[in-house]
């Protein structure tokens, strides 16, 4: 339901393995196979006598060192400021705001409903049940439409088809209060609070 | 194991024992196709892995990467001593790399990063599916996590079976549903009405995929149970 970018993620962690496969793929022929061993002496020769080469040419005037590290630094800052952008993606779109429309009123201006509101109300419709060992209530923005998110944890044994429809419920209630009829998704989840405590027997 | 099977428990709901109703599809439930394909991309989102932690965990090696070489070079431009190794020396070795390590170790440090490497590699290719079902709901959309599934269908085998919580075991997997019990000695038990119970339970969790079940009762019963 969040924005993760995820095709994004598979190829950038494909291209991160392939990689490390390849390197590790090598290591490996190097250590084991002979041939290979003169291939990459010739190969490997050839590219760092053409890199010395390219750091010979950069060379400031009057000094020994080349301007091609300062390059190098650059792209690594790049490297890591895309890095951390892209983690900064994982997860993003929660919104505040569940309903911002305008009022058929005499009154100007438009009316905005804060994403609290449906998270409490749904929180502490959820928190008196004993069926349940936790609940959370999120508000997230899909394709540009505020959705909420609700979590819960029954105990062991709680017949799940049964909460989802007492969740629909609440959110057909929620639905009269804001006038509005909000996407939400449920999810039934087990945790660890829940696989340890006692089991749902009666209800 | 047909799930169309015609049992009359199947389609009774009524006398599930927890007295649950199944989900009716209201009469407003045509109101909800508009967003119908956002819903459904929602859902396959949710099935799925997103790959985040991974995500998170390439991106820190690949950061710990670039300081390090950062480092180095930073070193290497203001002509101080190297911190571990000086980039050019690093060159040179791995130039004339079959020399200068042992072969084992060499082979072993291959294997390690293409192990590395694959691990990487399949989670970006395969589908990254999750341990989780969508159930059908008129108002909501709902995932349900394979172990509620199979804690709800454990209890509702354990009722029909008359046996105590630990003689009943449920694994939950994509396509099919297994229920294994262990029978109290001495009193004989009907795979055919666990069955009907837990097929009677998953008609009414109405699942997407939906599973097939497997009942299997064990040779041997528990004594004094």
């Amino acid at each position: 339901m969040n924005g993760t970018p995820r095709l994004l993620n598979r190829i950038l962690i494909g291209i991160l393995g392939l990689k490390l496969l390849a390197i590790g793929v090598l290591l490996a022929l190097l250590a084991t196979v002979p041939a290979v061993g003169t291939w990459w002496h010739g190969w490997s020769g050839a590219a760092w006598s053409a890199m010395q080469g390219a750091f010979d040419r950069t060379r400031f005037p009057g000094r020994s060192e080349s301007w091609l590290w300062i390059v190098a630094a650059a792209v690594l800052v790049l490297l890591i400021v895309l890095m951390i952008a892209w983690v900064a993606q994982q997860g993003k779109g929660r919104v505040s705001v569940l309903v911002a429309d305008d009022d058929d009123g005499d009154v100007p201006g438009d009316v905005r409903i804060g994403g609290m509101l449906a998270e409490q109300a749904l929180r502490s419709a959820l928190a008196e049940r004993t069926d349940l060992m936790g609940s959370a209530v999120w508000t997230y923005e899909v394709k540009g439409t505020p959705g909420l998110r609700v979590r819960i944890e029954p105990r062991q044994g709680v017949a799940p088809h049964a909460l989802a429809d007492d969740v629909g419920r609440l959110v057909e209630a929620l639905d009269a209060v804001t006038g509005k009829r909000t996407p939400v998704l449920l999810h039934i989840a087990s945790g660890t609070r829940a696989r340890f405590t006692r089991a749902e027997r009666v209800r | 194991m047909n799930r169309h099977t015609a049992d009359p428990v199947s389609n009774d709901f009524s006398d599930s024992p927890a007295g649950y109703s199944a989900p009716e599809l209201s009469p407003d439930a045509g109101e909800f196709r508009p967003d119908a394909p956002r819903m459904s991309r929602i859902l396959h989102r949710e099935t799925h892995s997103s790959r985040a932690g991974i995500a998170a965990l390439a991106a820190i090696l690949v950061i710990g990467f670039c300081v390090y070489a950062l480092l180095e070079s930073g070193v290497h431009a203001v002509g101080q001593p190297a911190w571990l190794i000086d980039p050019q020396t690093a060159a040179e070795r791995i130039t004339a790399l079959p020399q200068g390590i042992p072969p084992l170790l060499l082979g072993a440090a291959g294997a390690v990063v293409a192990m590395v490497g694959l691990f990487f590699f399949l989670n970006a290719i395969l589908p990254g599916r999750r341990a989780r079902h969508v159930l059908r709901n008129a108002r909501v959309a709902v995932v349900v996590d394979d172990e509620v599934i199979a804690a709800s269908l454990a209890r509702r085998a354990r009722v029909a079976a008359n046996v105590t919580q630990e003689q009943v075991m449920v694994v939950v997997s994509q396509n099919l549903v297994v229920v294994n019990v262990r029978p109290t000695s001495g009193i004989p038990i009907r795979s055919e009405l666990i069955r009907a119970a837990v097929e009677d339970e998953l008609e009414s969790m109405d699942l997407t995929p939906r599973p097939e079940v497997r009942v299997n009762l064990a040779e041997t019963g528990v004594i004094g149970a």
